[in-house]
């Protein structure tokens, strides 16, 4: 049942991924509309998703690889739908959408099963660290995925040509711009995600920071960041610079995500 | 001008050099693993910490230095302002009571006033600088006047000491005495763990002071001290009849009757193909000698040593609770940096300072706005705000 609905949320992506690649290529406004409804019909079926598995379960569903890389590319879509409220970047939808659901897809190669959970997951924290960890990481897949259009675009700019479609993204400043809201908004998350980590490792190691491989890893995700942050607003760099730091940034954060599960281990990791 | 070179130079670099020594520390983490508390490393945050604190400095000298400078500006340089407007048909006090429903009041003289709202945004980096360091000192004080261990219990068993975590262990005494009243671990179907609690209760002075069951992530707290539940397992008690006395032996544990010594000096679950058997150690006069003594073998349970029946009855797993054992005084100073970084964040990235100056002009009230940051909201507030102004009947 709860597949169910998760494969009818991937279909929505899915229409609206097409949706919003033949937008690109045919600049219709009505194809555009038919993406932003499939969007919103995907981002909600797939909410239910998370709620309907919440019961199931009895415990937040973010608890091994199926289940985070779906709350993963929830938190990404969400994340899309809150800045389209802003900006107009409905051309990025063809690039963020694809994404999603290949992060679905990804999803759906590990075991789909309700395991139960162990002790040391029984805890309150448990919904207010991953959920404020995977927010804080989907606004900088977001950013990470702006970063590349802004460097390919002014690289363009630069030789004086247009690229693929290059009419319809957003200009540079916009783009610059949504990176720095990107900015203001991962970096608390990232920052409230580990602190609440933190908090919950008092309860429960014994220790609010023991160096294990993923909390090392996420400060030096946060101290990237942390750099990005001074050069822009104390150096005030911009534009390409900015960007390639998001890019280093991003990296680091997948390597604490996927890199310390799969090839470190430690007490974090969880499959 | 050296603040400046120590911020801007000194601040990323400080940055940089702990992230490639951190990375450096993670492909040596499969060999070294107690880099972390080098004291190179420990020098590293020590110089971050103190450029941060040098920087913290210039900045509250700033903030002195610009309190004074918050004056009336000339209606000149109000109309340079990208957001001014006149407001003739209006009375001064009229718009002014309408500006101080959303500001504040900064300076007022005879000429006009200057109105203010979200000015803690100015204080933002600096709160979380400050946090950092008050992060940093509690990880100091926790380094320096806290320690980690663990003690295991068996059910029954009261232990007044912990053993300390490092290179030796060393044993320590925790000033007053745990005692295991019961351990349980449950499973699921699937034969993961569910759930482990130990009942655990702490004596002092021959009183039960407190006690409580200690579970995964419900750590007990006394006088400083956490006792977290960390792990399990079992180990073999050895039931003994020495010359027609009932003896009850762990490994590693001695025992005397008469002339007899003995001691169970190994366990081994499988003796070959014989099941579990104890090698159980005794002396000869001065001699050391040992035999086995096999569970499921006739022949071995039953032995003469020294002219003294001895025979192994039975062979029981007993559990006992891993319990880790920490004291960090820097645990709430850490916690009180969390609060003010998260404090910090909120004020710099979410809060605005707007400034809207009201000035007495020839030409009636003049209003004029300027924002540092999300210039193009305060654009639509500065609107509305006109807008109300001028609908607005006394």
């Amino acid at each position: 049942m709860n597949v169910l609905i998760f494969y009818s949320a991937l279909f929505c992506y899915l229409l609206s991924s097409l949706a919003y690649l033949v937008y690109l290529v045919y600049n219709k406004k009505t194809v555009e509309k038919a993406g932003h409804y499939a969007l919103l019909a995907a981002f909600f079926i797939h909410l239910a998703s998370v709620v309907f598995r919440y019961f199931q379960a009895g415990h937040t569903p973010i608890t091994n690889m199926f289940e985070s890389l779906s709350f993963f590319a929830f938190c990404i879509a969400g994340f899309f739908l809150f800045l389209k409220r802003t900006y107009a970047i409905s051309s990025i939808g063809c690039i963020v959408l694809p994404a999603v659901s290949l992060l679905l897809i990804w999803a759906l190669t590990y075991p789909t099963d309700v395991k139960p959970l162990p002790p040391i997951l029984k805890s309150y924290w448990l919904p207010i660290h991953t959920t404020f960890s995977f927010l804080g990481n989907a606004i900088f897949f977001i950013s990470f995925l702006v970063s590349i259009i802004y460097i390919i675009a002014e690289r363009e700019i630069k030789r004086k040509k247009s690229f693929l479609f290059s009419a319809r993204f957003p200009s540079l400043e916009t783009l610059d711009l949504i990176n720095y809201r990107c900015m203001s908004y991962g970096f608390p998350f990232l920052t409230v995600g580990i602190i609440t980590g933190s908090i919950w490792a008092g309860f429960a190691w014994g220790s609010y920071w023991s160096w294990d491989p993923k909390e090392t890893w996420s400060l030096i995700t946060w101290i990237v960041y942390a750099i990005l942050i001074h050069n822009r607003l104390a150096i005030g760099w911009r534009g390409k610079k900015t960007a390639y730091l998001m890019i280093a940034g991003f990296i680091s954060m997948l390597f604490t995500f996927l890199g310390v599960n799969f090839l470190l281990g430690g007490l974090h990791s969880y499959m | 001008m050296l603040g400046t070179v120590v911020k801007q130079g000194a601040t990323p670099e400080e940055y940089l050099a702990l992230y490639s020594e951190n990375t450096y520390k993670i492909i040596t983490l499969f060999g070294l693993d107690d880099a972390y508390h080098a004291p190179w490393f420990i020098a590293l945050i020590a110089l971050f910490a103190l450029s941060l604190v040098l920087c913290s400095l210039r900045r509250l000298t700033l903030f002195a230095r610009e309190t004074k400078v918050v004056m009336l500006p000339g209606e000149d340089k109000l109309l340079k302002m990208d957001l001014h407007s006149y407001v003739p048909e209006k009375d001064f006090d009229e718009v002014l009571g309408l500006l101080t429903r959303r500001y504040g009041l900064a300076v007022r003289d005879e000429q006009g006033v200057v109105l203010e709202k979200g000015r803690l945004s100015r204080y933002g980096v600096f709160i979380i600088h400050a946090s950092i360091i008050i992060i940093l000192a509690g990880s100091f004080i926790g380094l320096l006047f806290g320690y980690k261990g663990f003690v295991t219990l068996k059910i029954g068993e009261t232990k007044d000491r912990l053993v300390l975590r490092g290179k030796d262990p060393a044993e320590m005494p925790l000033g007053f005495a745990v005692m295991c009243k019961d351990f349980k671990v449950s499973f699921y179907p699937t034969g993961e763990p569910k759930d482990f609690v130990s009942t655990v209760e702490i004596v002092e002075n021959g009183k039960i002071v407190a006690g409580k069951e200690i579970r995964v992530n419900e750590p007990l707290s006394y006088k400083g001290i956490r006792f977290y539940q960390s792990h399990y397992g079992s180990t073999p008690v050895f039931f003994f009849n020495v010359g027609g006395e009932r003896v009850v032996l762990a490994e590693r544990e001695a025992f005397r009757k008469n002339s007899l010594l003995l001691m169970v000096a190994r366990y081994e679950r499988k003796v070959h193909d014989f099941g579990p058997g104890v090698l159980v150690a005794y002396l000869d006069g001065n001699e050391p000698k040992a035999t086995w003594f096999l569970k499921n073998v006739d022949r071995l349970r039953e032995q003469n040593l020294q002219g003294i029946k001895v025979n192994l009855n039975d062979i029981q797993e007993r559990p006992y609770t891993g319990l880790e054992v920490s004291r960090d005084p820097g645990v709430f100073v850490v916690w009180t940096g969390f609060v003010f970084i998260l404090f910090g964040l909120y004020v710099n990235f979410f809060v605005r300072h707007r400034r809207i100056y009201l000035l007495k002009t020839a030409g009636g009230p003049l209003v004029a706005g300027t924002a540092l940051k999300n210039k193009g909201n305060f654009d639509k507030e500065f609107k509305k705000l006109l807008e109300e102004i001028h609908v607005h009947t006394p």
